[in-house]
Parts: structure tokens; C-alpha cells; sequence
């Protein structure tokens, strides 16, 4: 018989947990604040190289000479220690970034388990409100033992995190006021040997390879890595052999520092006509950035991360080089590398961006358990002519000259990604369109390209010596290519024995969808295609839902070979022209992202506003 | 400087580092700005008022290191004023540094 409840003492219900303080932060915004001073830091140290080297005169002599020479050491260690101080400040503000980020993430676990205890003393409170028998009260005063435990134990997680936050306020607070007035500035750097100076000395000459640079970045220490960052984002940041998210952190000094000094001196209207494309570019980079950092990864919901691992807005006479990656280069499972066609500069890259954020969204979206960086690489000069600027004569001017020279930058830009993953390879695809397919097919058959896939896109052809798949230096079965019906570019190739090269100088190259190439042909008609040929249609293998974008991811994550779509080949047989069985085909549309991602598409015809 | 310089010979060459110095000014008139609006709101409340402070000392730091650069170059600019009012100055090296005489930018 169970003991009245009047005989029996309730024990004590653990006490409420104390809330967790509120914590107002911004960690992005205190990162944007470190870049702009590590950005102006790098101003500073412009200053102090100057004055070394450039500010003097040395053909000048005399008092004159004299006096204005004695003026410059004092000035050039005030520049220096004015840039070393600055610097300091900066990477405190990143790391303050870090920190606080850490503290917010910690701010929510205590949050959570504030709730889950608030609950469980919820439950206990319902348990001794209900009348307990003798045993129950026994087992209840149990519970309330263990949970009046673990509410000590997360009052003691919160004293800890308040301190923490405290420490890290102080900390930033000193780093602030401790270089405040110039003469503490001299006093603690006035004189001191930048890390960057003998970190750079010891820099392979030119002409090294991608495995040497790698060598001698990973042989410095984390301080004078961070050195050369903020004092010489110049010399590494397009530096093949460079981890990527090094190149990223330089680059991104670097354009912050030329948005803000040809910004300057635009305000003031003494931009010169040669700067004035220089900043068009600065601003297209910075364009591009923001176009992937905004966008949001299929599987984390996560925004995008960028890198930018090319940047010189002054590259090809003007026309600029830009490369920048949707994803982590440094550690992705799957890395794609677009290179582009006709008409790109680095005018462009917002554009290309969409394009490899495109790309990057699909290849999630399709295999959410591997990794994946799409990065497209405006590393060449492409020609500038467009048909729809230029007339139909422009094959007529666009040869492979252009393609031969970008081939070898592609093919250092491959190296460096290599050998920057060194012991831990990524699966590499170069993915070539339009002219970039030409530019792609020198790399590979002129360098030896060192990707595990191949793949082209509305290709005029990749080069007059590729006859072959097997002519680019990998197995065939790894090289893929995907052509419209529809596309006018692609069907510039060569089929057959009629060469373009033969009719004004059309062609770049045999047909790799032909059936003598022995490429994997892959389903690339679009749903929206007309049953003429259409220019709109060359623009489109990179859109979501499109057989094209669904057959290039899966290549991309390696799955080629037994996910993608194969189309069959092109067949020209001696008595008549080029036939292909696509064009009859009904084109499927092909999932490549969430729903919930899923937008309209518009598609234009008989042209396109954007370079290829 | 100026006026001892009225008495030697001034090289072309010191045109060409007036017109650098200038180019240092408003690089650092840049980075100035560049400190002025980096922005403390991210900060918290603690830390927001000491962030202010350094940014708006550090921008009248970095003002007055660029002026320190246009004071150079104007000094540059006066030196080859004053060699060309000498008549020792050769028509050679009156045409090679009367475009320096003027600030570009």
C-alpha cells in the first residue's frame, strides 16, 4: 500500500538558471574594420619603401641635394613604424572578429541549455505538484539533485563566457589605446626590422616553380606570413604555388587598397584615362565577390565563401585578370576551374561569377557529401571582338595566337593549384567554353595539363594540333564535351574533311562532339531552343536545370561516367554535311538546385548582352 | 632648401620625385580615408568608443603624414623654381624641367 502523500516531505526544486547576459556584435562589420586598416596599413608601408628606394635623387648634389636627403630617413622610420603599428592594430581586429564570433556561437549553446533546463525543472515542478508517492519523492529528490547540478555547471559556463567576453574586450581596448600617439608608435616599433623584409628575401627568384614558392611560403612562420600579406600583397597574391586562402587574404588588401586610392583620386577628378580602367576593374572584382558572398550554399544554407585568387586590375594592356572561387580552394573535394570565351576581360567577372556560383550550387546540390570550389579564371587576354559588335567577319580575326598564350597561363594556374594541395589532391576539372574551350585545349595538349577531367562546352574546337581526345594528355575517357544543336559557335569546328580554317579562317580546331575526336559526348540542348540556329543558345550551359549544368556538375564531382547524360555523336559522313541526332531530340529540363532556390530564366534570342 | 638650391645644378630627376611624393599624398590621402570610415559599429559597447577614437586619430595621422609628402613635393616644386630663375640654368635644362614646375595631381 503506497504512504500517503501528507507523510512525505517534498524535496527542494532546483533553482531557475540566471539568463545568459546579452551580447551586441557584429563579428563582419569588425572584420570589414581590420581589412580597411590592415588595407591602409599597406598605404603606409608604400610610404616607407619609397622613401628607401624611389624618393631620392640620386643624380642631384649640392646643400640643396644634401638637406632634402637628411629629410628622409626620420620620415621613412616613421612611415615604417606608423605601418608596423597600424598592422598590429589590424590583425588584432580580425582576430577580435574570431573571437567574438567564437563568443557569440558559445552565447548560443548557453542558450540552449538555459532552455532545455528551464524545461526539465518544468517537468519537475509538474512531478512534485501531482502528489508523489514515498518513492516517487525519493526518485524526484534524485532528479532535482542532478538538475540543480547541471544548473550550477551552466552558471559556471556563464561566469566563465562573461569573463571571457570581458578579457577579449580588454584586450582589444588596450591593443587601441596602446598605439594611440605617434611618440608610442616610435616606441615601440621605431626602428623594427619589418618580418616581411626578410621573409621576402628569401623568396625563389623568378621562374621558380609552383613546388619551390610552396616550399618556401610554408618554411615562414605564421608572423611573417601575415607580413607579407599587409606589407606586400603584390607579391604573392597572383604568386602560383600560394595556398589560395593566402592569395585571397593579399588580394583582397590589395583591391581594397586600389578602390580606395583610385577612388581618391577619381573624388578629385585627377584619375588618369588608363586609371580610370584600372578602377573599372577594382570595381568589377570587387563586383564578383559580392556576387558569390551572396549567394547561399544549397546544402548549409551558409553564404558562399569567396576567394579571389587572381587580381591585377592593370594585366593585358588594361583588359585586367581576374580569377575568383565559389568555395575553399584550398581544401574542396572537387575543383572546377571556367575558363571563358570571346569577349571576357575583367570587366566581366561579375558575370563570370554568376556563372561559377551557378556551377558551385549545382555540384552541391547534386552530392551534398563532398565539397566543391568552381572558380572562374579570366587569366588570359580573350579576344575582345563580339560578333554582335563586330560583324560576321570576326572569325575572320580571331585566331588561336590569343588562345596559345592563355594556354600557358592556364597551365600555371593548374600547377599552382596543384601544388599548393600537395599530398592532398583535389579532383581538378578545367571546363572550357567557347573560345576558352580553344585556350583550354592548348593548355592541355601544348603544357600537359594536370586535371583528372576534361570539358568542353560550345566549342569552335581546341586548337588545329587537337585531332584527338587523346591528343590532350589524358585519358580520353576523361574528356567530355557538350554542344547545343542550336549554337552557331560550336559548329564553327571542323567536321569532317571540310576545315573552317579552309573557309576565311573559321575554325579553331576539329568538332570534339564529332565521333572521330573520341570525346564523351554529353545532353547539353536547352528546353528553350528554337529549331533555327541561335546565338542565345551559346550562353546557356551554365543555367540551372539545364542538361548542360547538370551533366558539367556531375563530371565535376566525379561522377561522370555514371550519372551524366550521354548524347550521341556528331557524324559526318563524305557525301553530306555534319549530322547530328540532338537536334531532334526533345531536351529534358534537369533539377540543379532546391526548389526553393528555383527562379524564372529568362532567355534571350539571335544574341546575348554578355561576353561567353 | 629652397633658396641654397638657387646656386647647383638641379636635375630633371628631381621633377620626376616631386611628382612621386604627390603620388604619396594621395595614396595616403586614401589611406586616411580609408581609416575615417572603416566603421566601429560592429564593435560592442565597450570596445566601440576606444575603436572611435584610434580611427579618428590614426585618420589625422595619416593626414599629416600626406601632407608631409605635398610639403616635400611643393619643396621640390620651389628648388627647381629657383634653379631656373638663376641664369646658370642651361635651355636644355630649362625645357627639361619646366614641366615639373607645375603640380599635376
Amino acid at each position: 500500500m503506497a504512504t500517503p502523500v501528507a507523510l512525505v516531505t517534498l524535496p527542494t526544486l532546483p533553482r531557475r538558471p540566471r539568463p545568459v547576459p546579452p551580447l551586441t556584435v557584429a563579428p563582419e562589420s569588425v572584420r570589414t574594420c581590420g581589412a580597411q586598416l590592415l588595407a591602409a596599413s599597406a598605404q603606409v608601408d608604400d610610404l616607407g619603401t619609397f622613401i628607401a628606394g624611389k624618393a631620392r635623387a640620386g643624380d642631384w648634389h649640392g646643400t640643396g641635394s644634401t638637406s632634402y636627403h637628411a629629410t628622409l630617413p626620420p620620415l621613412g622610420r616613421q612611415a615604417d613604424a606608423m605601418s608596423l603599428a597600424l598592422r598590429g592594430v589590424a590583425q588584432r581586429v580580425d582576430a577580435h572578429a574570431d573571437e567574438m564570433e567564437s563568443l557569440v556561437r558559445r552565447r548560443t549553446d548557453l542558450l540552449e541549455m538555459r532552455t532545455g533546463l528551464d524545461a526539465e525543472i518544468d517537468a519537475l515542478e509538474a512531478r512534485a505538484a501531482a502528489g508523489p508517492t514515498a518513492e516517487e519523492v525519493v526518485a524526484l529528490g534524485d532528479d532535482c539533485v542532478r538538475v540543480q547540478g547541471r544548473v550550477e555547471a551552466y552558471e559556471a559556463d556563464v561566469t566563465l563566457w562573461r569573463g571571457d567576453v570581458s578579457a577579449e574586450e580588454s584586450e582589444m581596448v588596450a591593443a587601441f589605446e596602446r598605439v594611440l600617439d605617434l611618440d608610442a608608435v616610435d616606441r615601440f616599433y621605431g626602428g623594427v626590422p619589418d618580418p616581411a623584409d626578410a621573409a621576402l628575401a628569401r623568396r625563389p627568384g623568378a621562374g621558380a616553380s609552383a613546388t619551390e614558392v610552396n616550399d618556401w611560403w610554408d618554411s615562414l612562420t605564421s608572423t611573417e606570413q601575415a607580413a607579407i600579406i599587409a606589407a606586400a600583397p603584390g607579391s604573392i597574391g597572383n604568386l602560383d604555388g600560394i595556398p589560395a586562402s593566402a592569395r585571397h587574404a593579399a588580394n583582397a588588401v590589395a583591391l581594397d587598397r586600389d578602390l580606395a586610392d583610385w577612388g581618391n583620386a577619381e573624388s578629385q577628378g585627377l584619375l588618369s584615362e588608363e586609371e580610370e580602367r584600372w578602377l573599372e576593374n577594382a570595381r568589377a572584382a570587387r563586383d564578383a565577390r559580392d556576387e558569390i558572398e551572396n549567394r547561399t550554399d544549397p546544402v548549409t544554407g551558409e553564404p558562399i565563401l569567396a576567394q579571389i585568387y587572381i587580381y591585377d586590375p592593370t594585366a593585358f594592356d588594361g583588359d585586367g585578370a581576374i580569377a575568383i572561387s565559389a568555395g575553399d580552394l584550398d581544401t574542396a573535394d572537387n575543383v572546377a576551374v571556367v575558363v571563358p570565351g570571346l569577349g571576357t576581360d575583367a570587366e566581366s567577372a561579375p558575370y563570370q561569377a554568376d556563372r561559377a556560383a551557378t556551377l558551385y550550387e549545382s555540384s552541391r546540390f547534386l552530392d551534398p557529401d563532398e565539397t566543391n570550389a568552381s572558380m572562374f579564371w579570366i587569366g588570359y587576354d580573350a579576344p575582345d571582338n563580339l560578333p554582335w559588335d563586330e560583324g560576321w567577319d570576326w572569325a575572320q580575326v580571331v585566331n588561336e595566337d590569343l588562345a596559345t598564350q592563355g594556354g600557358e597561363h592556364l597551365a600555371d594556374t593548374i600547377d599552382g593549384l596543384r601544388a599548393a594541395r600537395d599530398g592532398d589532391p583535389a579532383h581538378l576539372t578545367a571546363i572550357g567554353h567557347s573560345y576558352g574551350s580553344t585556350t583550354t585545349g592548348h593548355a592541355a595538349h601544348d603544357h600537359g595539363l594536370d586535371v583528372d577531367e576534361i570539358v568542353v562546352v560550345g566549342s569552335p574546337g581546341l586548337g588545329g594540333d587537337t585531332d584527338q581526345a587523346s591528343d590532350l594528355g589524358i585519358d580520353p575517357d576523361h574528356v567530355w564535351a557538350g554542344s547545343n544543336s542550336r549554337d552557331p559557335v560550336a559548329q564553327l569546328a571542323n567536321d569532317g574533311w571540310v576545315h573552317g580554317e579552309l573557309l576565311d579562317g573559321a575554325g579553331l580546331g576539329d568538332d570534339p562532339v564529332e565521333d572521330d575526336f573520341g570525346a564523351n559526348r554529353f545532353e547539353a540542348e536547352d528546353v528553350s531552343r528554337p529549331d533555327h540556329i541561335d546565338f542565345g543558345q551559346h550562353s546557356l550551359y551554365f543555367e540551372h536545370n539545364t542538361e548542360s549544368l547538370y551533366n558539367i556538375s556531375q563530371i565535376v564531382n566525379g561522377d561522370g561516367a555514371t550519372e551524366a547524360t550521354q548524347a550521341g555523336h556528331v557524324h559526318d559522313p563524305w557525301w553530306g554535311g555534319p549530322q547530328d541526332p540532338e537536334w531532334d531530340r526533345d531536351p529534358s529540363t534537369t533539377t540543379t538546385q532546391p526548389r526553393s532556390q528555383s527562379g524564372s530564366r529568362s532567355v534571350s534570342s539571335g544574341g546575348s548582352s554578355g561576353p561567353w | 632648401m629652397a633658396g641654397e638650391s638657387s646656386w647647383e645644378v638641379v636635375p630633371a630627376t628631381v621633377g620626376v620625385v616631386s611628382r612621386r611624393w604627390d603620388e604619396q599624398h594621395l595614396d595616403l590621402q586614401a589611406a586616411a580615408g580609408q581609416i575615417r570610415d572603416a566603421g566601429t559599429s560592429g564593435f560592442t559597447a565597450a570596445v566601440t568608443g576606444p575603436a572611435r577614437r584610434f580611427l579618428t586619430t590614426w585618420d589625422r595621422h595619416a593626414t599629416g603624414l600626406g601632407n608631409t609628402c605635398e610639403t616635400t613635393a611643393d619643396g621640390l616644386r620651389v628648388a627647381i623654381e629657383d634653379y631656373l630663375a638663376t641664369d646658370r640654368a642651361t635651355e636644355a635644362e630649362i625645357g627639361a624641367l619646366d614641366p615639373y614646375r607645375e603640380e599635376e595631381r
